[in-house]
């Protein structure tokens, strides 16, 4: 029975989550979209990131490859948006094992600077592609008549699949938590040479975990290209997405299934609420925010909720305040 | 022969760690491993496991030739080690650190899935006498306690070569006994024992044969007694006063 109450714990807060699209206006349902796209980006990043414990800063380099696949093949191939989808994601995930099988050989800031290069390397790939990717000057898909592969779906479609998007990439985390694949994640993360020596093959292990993390990351960039119908090359590479994917895990708890929703939410929700109210500035607030809650969080939220000897003044005293 | 390592060799760069080393580990027996601290001996259980490459030699387990192969796969052979300094994974509970070793160990555990391998895990615990602190986190163990844990994620692999190394360090006097009681049954058992140790006391309790490193070379190897009565390793390891005090020992009459 305990076993089960996470799932229905996961499926209320999705009934809520198609309960609560009832209520919002059209730009409250858009920014919803948005906290949604970051609640499945977050727990992407985390499989890699959280459980593994290999902060990968080149995280927007799947989203803009799914992304980009995805309007290359809808408006080359006149592929459906429905097929699109997941070649996206096999086009990320076989990607990122392709790289990750050198580069998870680096540890620690060696492989964060690595995967910040594939990032910046596959932007410039794309932006001096014109002829297949629109080069800078961004691409097109065509989202209505006959020359349209799939219509636009429309703020409620969008709204639905990245709910669904969401829900999907917290399912694939939280089987993973449970199943033996967990074990050898975070075994990895603790002390890799031990979890060698217990049997586990730390390779496959690594590169299937960084495969996965890329490909929900690359479905989650094909659905965000088709919102946006025409994407650039800094959009859609842009290093922010990453940081906020990272910001998001470790404020809500890395290696945790709930850390990264709390953390998205939470980031997510502030964030919209400054820029509302915070004409001058919202950003600098947002940033002192997020800083304030490291320092008061140092393990995240969910950490905060689990342990019973957290002390306020313990975690502002470590930093000499 | 379960294991054996055939003039194995280590290089880092102008430090010779380990050189020409031969040695056979049989089931139901013990090699004890001593020598001064640098003398080579961490670095030939890390050559036997794959966690160093040997710069020469070959190491092989029931004939197979598994020289320089990834730590996993000579964990699947049957080959199970401790470190020196525990390593426990933090962050998961002490049952959860077996529960890797067991999902893990064989390579064919984790179909079994997680539920099975609790109870297996549970069981490991008991044979190591840590049962009750199966949900205790790592870092609450005492010394003795997180030995005992290393010992049980390795005997959790299901083994038939353990190698340990330095499992009784910090260990108070009255808990070396019961470890010590362990160790032979795991002997008993039919296990392949390699212990690396600087409780002489306890190497001549247990061992079968005992091998002497000394700069990375193999200074003597035979029993107990012969071995700790060399006059080199004396004077390489155990020191004159040592050797002094062993003998006024011996010497005393027995009531």
């Amino acid at each position: 029975m305990r076993r089960l109450m996470p799932w229905a714990a996961g499926l209320l807060a999705l009934v809520a989550g198609f309960v609560l699209q009832t209520q919002l206006y059209t730009g409250q349902e858009r920014t919803v979209s948005t906290i949604l796209m970051f609640v499945g980006l977050a727990a992407a990043w985390n499989l890699i990131g959280g459980y593994t414990g290999y902060a990968s800063f080149g995280q927007v380099g799947f989203f803009g490859l799914g992304g980009y696949t995805t309007v290359v093949v809808m408006v080359h191939a006149h592929l459906s948006f429905w097929l699109a989808l997941p070649v996206a994601a096999v086009v990320a995930g076989v990607f990122a094992a392709a790289v990750g099988w050198p580069l998870l050989r680096l540890r620690g800031h060696y492989f964060a600077v690595a995967t910040l290069g594939v990032a910046e390397g596959l932007r410039e790939v794309v932006t001096n592609l014109p002829g297949v990717t629109g080069g800078g000057a961004g691409i097109t898909i065509p989202t209505v008549g006959p020359a349209a592969p799939t219509p636009w779906l429309g703020n409620d479609g969008f709204y639905v699949l990245f709910l669904l998007l969401a829900a999907g990439v917290v399912g694939v985390a939280a089987l993973i938590a449970t199943t033996p694949a967990g074990y050898a994640l975070r075994a990895i993360h603790q002390d890799e040479e031990a979890a060698g020596a217990m049997g586990v093959n730390t390779t496959v292990a690594k590169t299937l975990a960084f495969a996965v993390s890329a490909a929900l990351t690359g479905a989650i960039g094909a659905a965000y290209a088709f919102q946006q119908v025409t994407i650039f090359p800094e959009r859609l590479f842009d290093v922010d997405i990453t940081v906020l994917m990272v910001v998001m895990v470790v404020l809500g708890g890395s290696g945790t299934v709930a850390g990264p929703i709390l953390g998205a939410v939470a980031v997510g929700a502030a964030s919209e609420w400054l820029r509302q109210h915070l004409a001058v500035g919202h950003t600098l607030v947002l940033g002192a925010l997020i800083i304030l809650a490291v320092i008061l969080l140092p393990q995240g939220f969910t950490s905060y909720v689990s342990s019973r000897q957290y002390s306020l003044l313990e975690n502002v005293r470590r930093y000499r305040l | 022969m379960t294991l054996s390592a055939r003039n194995l060799s280590r290089r880092f760069g102008g430090l010779t760690a380990l050189a020409g080393v031969d040695l056979d580990l049989a089931p139901g027996r013990l090699l004890g491993v001593i020598g001064p601290n640098g003398a080579g001996k961490s670095t030939l259980i890390n050559l036997l496991t794959g966690h160093v490459k040997p710069t020469t030699g070959r190491v092989l387990v029931d004939g197979r030739d598994l020289t320089g192969a990834r730590p996993w796969r000579i964990a699947h052979a049957g080959v199970a080690r401790t470190f020196q300094i525990v390593k426990p994974f933090r962050g998961m509970t002490v049952v959860d650190n077996v529960i890797v070793a067991v999902l893990f160990g064989t390579g064919q555990a984790v179909r079994a899935g997680t539920r099975a391998a609790r109870q297996s895990a549970l069981e490991v615990l008991d044979r190591v006498g840590l049962a009750d602190r199966a949900g205790a986190n790592p870092a609450e163990l005492s010394v003795a306690d997180a030995h005992r844990l290393e010992l049980a994620k390795a005997l959790a692999l299901r083994p038939r070569v353990l190698l340990l190394d330095e499992v009784l360090a910090g260990l108070r006097p009255a808990e070396i006994g019961p470890a010590l009681a362990l160790i032979d049954r795991l002997r008993a058992d039919g296990l392949a024992l390699l212990m690396v140790e600087h409780v002489v006391r306890a190497i001549a309790a247990v061992s079968d044969e005992v091998l002497v490193l000394h700069h990375g070379e193999v200074l003597t190897r035979g029993t107990a007694g012969d071995v700790l009565a060399d006059e080199r390793v004396i004077a390489a390891y155990l020191g004159a006063r040592y050797a002094a005090r062993s003998r006024a020992a011996s010497e005393v009459p027995h009531e």
